[in-house]
């Protein structure tokens, strides 16, 4: 009988212990950035053990998006949807380092695993027909133009075994165009276990999401295996980051359009020449404003995902980032562990209870967010339609440390640059400095085929701005190749930079980097008159025939004296054409 | 002796007239290769830097969609040192006009335009000297703002010239060379071969007697052009580093189009608006077309193949993929040599004043269109008809006073009458 009971529980153990592979957490943090401005960041994770999710026993990874990787032999993937701007300057660094962070549209990864080029970009093309049915979005259009294979800004995020390494390949598309919109929510709401349903992903919503100053969907799957020799697993971890603004979140759901404030509702700055008259400079928000997770969210959470699985452990969900002396209400039963650093508490959320947290108005310090290592700006310079320029400015805020980073672009093949003109200066000095552009990798556009790829190794000496500029020409493009709004110009790819760990660090504890995207830019291009094609036809050939038929004439006839023949004679002819006006008058006037 | 000094003197003149622009103003090189009228996607002097900087730090320049020139360049401007290189190259560019004009000079003095070995011109008094067709050359307007502008169309017109030259001076072998020269850089000049080799008999065996076969001829000098091709090509597969890259890469976007810059030639706007799925069918149509006049006109004007060159010139400025005003100044060079059947031309104020027009309004809308933005495309592209026609009215205008003075050979009574053609 004991031995059984012993069999049944070491049984127990066994299932307990492959069950707790696949494991699931989630987290929201919420951080005031500004005391106008709220940053939420939602982290989604999920495990799969290697042998589950290679037999397809999914649990907590989604068969959809899993059965997708299979299928196109992808080791490891990276997608993201962004809109908006980051506001380093306001806002200081990016959340998660910028790791979690895309350029503008749809920007997407991945390691595919293929024996060649061609059948490594076939499986890219499996792969990105698949996750736009999957994500409603238009990664279809990611094709050979769109695509770019980096050498040095990015490295795999997972641990692949050293002998498949020679057998990944790298593939980079962007998408700069693609709108980001509640269709792409839904899918991934779909991705989660809870579906959107319970826990901290019950606050998402496509209204509040997409009116942020700046959001980012990001999923990242990736083989991990841990240093101390547990068995490989697969990881899927998406994440939500939006910076809302509270004024506006609170703008109530059923009342969206913003009404002007009455005069005597508006906060002016007092400061200003012309604040006695009509003239009203808005003040800065400088006291945090009071808001609730309902207010800024539109509802509360709702519960605890997995909180009924047996084998799921409650862990802190919601964690706010504000100072211990900032008052905080919180309703549903939640648990809260205020942080030994002072500046930030976590919540364990009730199973079943709605979760609201209300923060009253109090001015107190908004906590310093770390400095971003470098500021990057990026834009066109030069005027009309032919050529022009393109300008990046990257400042190194240190003033101790230089900074390197890999710096890399990919544009359309109808920009065309000019490496000759590339030029890196420092922003007080007029001439080139050949010392800041350390190494490049560089891969011309082929017309209609594919993009240009740049990557620059760029090192920036302490407190100073480096200015790079490099010409390139603009490409008249065929009648069928303009989008239906041809005047509103093309969307240049984000660049992306990748901060190196400074050397002399250990790699290995360093070895996550921190990345930054510039903006996208609108190129416009000159574009062809689209009534026209019937009439340039005509007209070119018209011109054509013209010529031809002159020398045809010349050519075939021959001369004569203009006495010789029998020809048109002027006289004789209006003599004849006289005669015939008059017998068709008197017939008519006979008639009448 | 005094001819030579005035020839001296002349090209020196414009060689110290164009220094002194290049250095007075400099600006004005850098804005002029900008201009479309001047610098094609294929002779582009910008884009002749970008591929020079690609292949001398080890990226294939003809991997990319930019630089469409012929490989030989790339070592003959790797030559000069990149610290001079922008006085370097004026210096070349000025070297090349006076090369160009002292082969018009050539072909000027040799006679061949009034008087070849089955025809005499009953005008052939009225002609103008070598050095005079020289000067005419290198103080038109159009060739000193090319030499300024500095496109690579200038090197297959000193070749083209050279090769013409060399033809009337009974060196058919150099001809044949230089014409491979000129048909390895730019397509086009592939299509002189027939009246260049008619010219070459012609001038051979000007004197003699006894007149081989010319299809004997025709072959051995055939087999000499596409020859001195073939080592082009071999050469340029070796400095590539051993790739047929580059042929898709010159050659390809001659016959093919991908790059629609504008220009001052009908092809541009024509393949723009062109539907994909007629594209092809219609690249051939208009290589027909330039190709269609070869035959016709060699014909038709057995007796007088450097004027079958001249007109064939003409055609190929108005009908070929990228023309610019380097081919029209190469045309108008070579009409002076005809000096005397200019009395015999009808429409040269209409076509000189339709070319003064297209000259200027060309680059007013060209600004509306690119700049402004108040104009779209089709005032640029009127424009290009307009200069177009300008330039047919003047080819055919020439080729109708050729053929009247050859018909008044026959019948010199109808010297000053009316005419016309039935």
């Amino acid at each position: 009988m004991r031995s059984v009971y012993i069999l049944f529980l070491s049984l127990i153990l066994i299932v307990s212990f492959t069950f707790a592979d696949s494991d699931y957490h989630e987290n929201l943090i919420l951080e005031p950035l500004t005391p106008a401005l709220l940053l939420a960041s939602f982290n989604f994770r999920s495990n799969a053990s290697q042998p589950s999710f290679e037999q397809q026993h999914f649990q907590y990874i989604p068969r959809s998006l899993g059965q997708i990787l299979q299928h196109a032999n992808t080791k490891e993937l990276h997608l993201r949807f962004s809109t908006g701007k980051w506001d380093a300057e306001s806002w200081g660094a990016r959340p998660w380092r910028g790791a979690k962070e895309g350029g503008t549209g749809v920007e997407l990864w991945a390691w595919v695993e293929a024996d060649s080029d061609e059948k490594a970009f076939a499986n890219w093309i499996t792969l990105n027909n698949a996750l736009s049915g999957l994500f409603c979005a238009s990664l279809n259009f990611i094709d050979s133009t769109r695509t770019t294979r980096p050498v040095m800004t990015f490295e795999p995020a997972g641990d692949h075994a050293n002998s498949s390494l020679s057998t990944l390949h790298l593939l980079h598309g962007t998408l700069p165009r693609e709108v980001v919109c509640t269709e792409n929510l839904t899918p991934f709401l779909k991705l989660l276990p809870c579906k959107g349903k319970a826990g901290i992903s019950t606050l998402l919503d496509g209204h509040k999401l997409f009116d942020a100053s700046w959001q980012t969907m990001s999923i990242d799957v990736r083989p991990v295996c841990p240093a101390h020799g547990s068995e490989c697993y697969i990881e899927m971890e998406q994440a939500v980051d939006m910076v809302l603004d509270i004024e506006r979140s609170k703008r109530p759901r059923d009342n969206p359009i913003p009404r002007p404030v009455p005069h005597e509702e508006l906060a002016c700055d007092k400061s200003k020449p012309y604040a006695d008259f009509d003239g009203c400079y808005p003040l800065d928000v400088s006291s945090d404003q009071s808001w609730s997770l309902s207010e800024v969210f539109g509802r509360p959470i709702r519960g605890s995902c997995l909180a009924t699985d047996a084998s799921h452990r409650a862990t802190e969900s919601v964690c706010l980032n504000v100072r211990h002396e900032r008052d905080v209400w919180t309703s549903g039963g939640a648990i809260e562990n205020k942080k030994a650093s002072g500046q930030s508490r976590c919540f364990t959320l009730h199973e079943t209870n709605l979760f609201e947290m209300n923060l009253p108005q109090q001015s107190t310090e908004t906590i310093i967010r770390p400095e971003p290592p470098v500021y990057a700006s990026r834009s066109f310079t030069g005027h009309g339609q032919e050529r022009g320029g393109v300008q990046t400015l990257l400042t190194n805020p240190s003033t101790t440390l230089p900074i390197e980073f890999m710096y890399f672009e990919t544009l359309p093949w109808f920009m065309k640059p000019y490496l000759h003109t590339l030029t890196a200066r420092l922003s007080t000095v007029a001439i080139p400095d050949p010392s800041i552009i350390k190494s490049m990798y560089y891969r011309p556009a082929l017309d209609r085929r594919r993009g240009t790829q740049l990557e620059c190794l760029i090192s920036v000496p302490p407190a100073s701005t480096v200015v790079l500029t490099y010409d390139f020409d603009k490409a008249i493009l065929r009648y069928t190749e303009y989008p239906p709004d041809a005047n509103r110009g093309f969307d240049v790819a984000p660049a992306v930079i990748r901060i190196l760990p400074p050397s002399g660090a250990e790699s290995a504890a360093t070895s996550e980097a921190d990345f930054l995207r510039t903006t996208s830019l609108l190129l416009s291009l000159p574009t062809p008159d689209f009534s026209m094609p019937y009439n340039v036809i005509i007209l070119t050939s018209t011109v054509m025939a013209l010529a031809f038929g002159m020398v045809f004439n010349l050519l075939v006839r021959r001369f004569v004296g203009a006495d010789e023949v029998e020809g048109y004679d002027l006289s004789k002819l209006r003599s004849k054409i006289g005669a015939r006006i008059i017998a068709l008058k008197d017939r008519l006037t006979r008639r009448r | 002796m005094v001819l030579d000094r005035r020839k001296i003197g002349l090209f020196g003149a414009a060689a110290v007239l164009r220094l002194v622009l290049f250095v007075a103003f400099p600006s004005l090189p850098k804005l002029l290769a900008g201009r479309v009228e001047i610098s094609t996607p294929i002779t582009s002097f910008k884009r002749l830097q970008e591929g020079l900087f690609l292949y001398t730090h080890n990226v294939s320049p003809y991997d990319g969609g930019i630089f469409h020139q012929a490989p030989l360049l790339l070592p003959l401007f790797g030559l000069i040192p990149t610290a001079a290189f922008a006085p370097l190259t004026s210096l070349l560019y000025i070297l090349l006009d006076l090369l160009s004009a002292e082969a018009l000079a050539q072909i000027a003095d040799s006679g061949e335009s009034r008087q070849t070995r089955l025809y005499k011109s009953p005008r052939r008094d009225l002609s103008w000297d070598g050095a005079t067709v020289g000067a005419a050359y290198l103080f038109n307007p159009l060739t000193i703002a090319a030499c300024l502008g500095r496109p690579t169309s200038l090197f297959t017109n000193c070749a083209l010239l050279y090769a013409i030259a060399k033809a009337c001076e009974r060196r058919a072998f150099m001809a044949m060379v230089a014409l491979g020269l000129a048909s390895y850089l730019s397509l086009y000049p592939a299509l002189f071969l027939p009246p260049l080799i008619i010219l070459c008999f012609d001038a051979r065996y000007k004197t003699g007697n006894q007149v081989p076969s010319v299809l004997s001829f025709a072959l051995t000098h055939t087999i000499a052009f596409l020859g001195s091709i073939a080592c082009f090509l071999l050469e340029s597969f070796l400095l590539t580093g051993g790739s047929w890259e580059f042929i898709s890469s010159t050659y390809g976007v001659h016959l093919l189009l991908p790059d629609l810059t504008p220009n001052v030639g009908l092809w541009w706007y024509f393949f723009i608006e062109m539907f994909d799925s007629f594209r092809e069918f219609f690249l051939g149509v208009f290589w027909l077309h330039l190709g269609g006049y070869v035959g016709g006109l060699c014909v038709r004007l057995r007796t007088q193949p450097l004027f079958v060159i001249t007109t064939l010139l003409g055609l190929c400025a108005i009908f070929k993929p990228y023309p610019s005003i380097s081919d029209t100044a190469l045309y108008l060079s070579l009409l002076p040599c005809y000096r005397h059947i200019f009395p015999l031309m009808r429409y040269t104020f209409f076509a000189l004043a339709t070319l003064l027009y297209a000259s200027l309004l060309g680059p007013a809308f060209y600004y509306l269109w690119i700049y402004a933005g108040s104009g779209n495309a089709n005032f640029f592209y009127a424009i290009t008809l307009v200069w177009s026609l300008g330039l047919s009215v003047i080819v055919s205008d020439s080729l109708f006073a050729v053929l009247r003075d050859e018909w008044e050979v026959e019948r010199p009574e109808m010297k000053g009458k009316d005419v016309r053609q039935i």
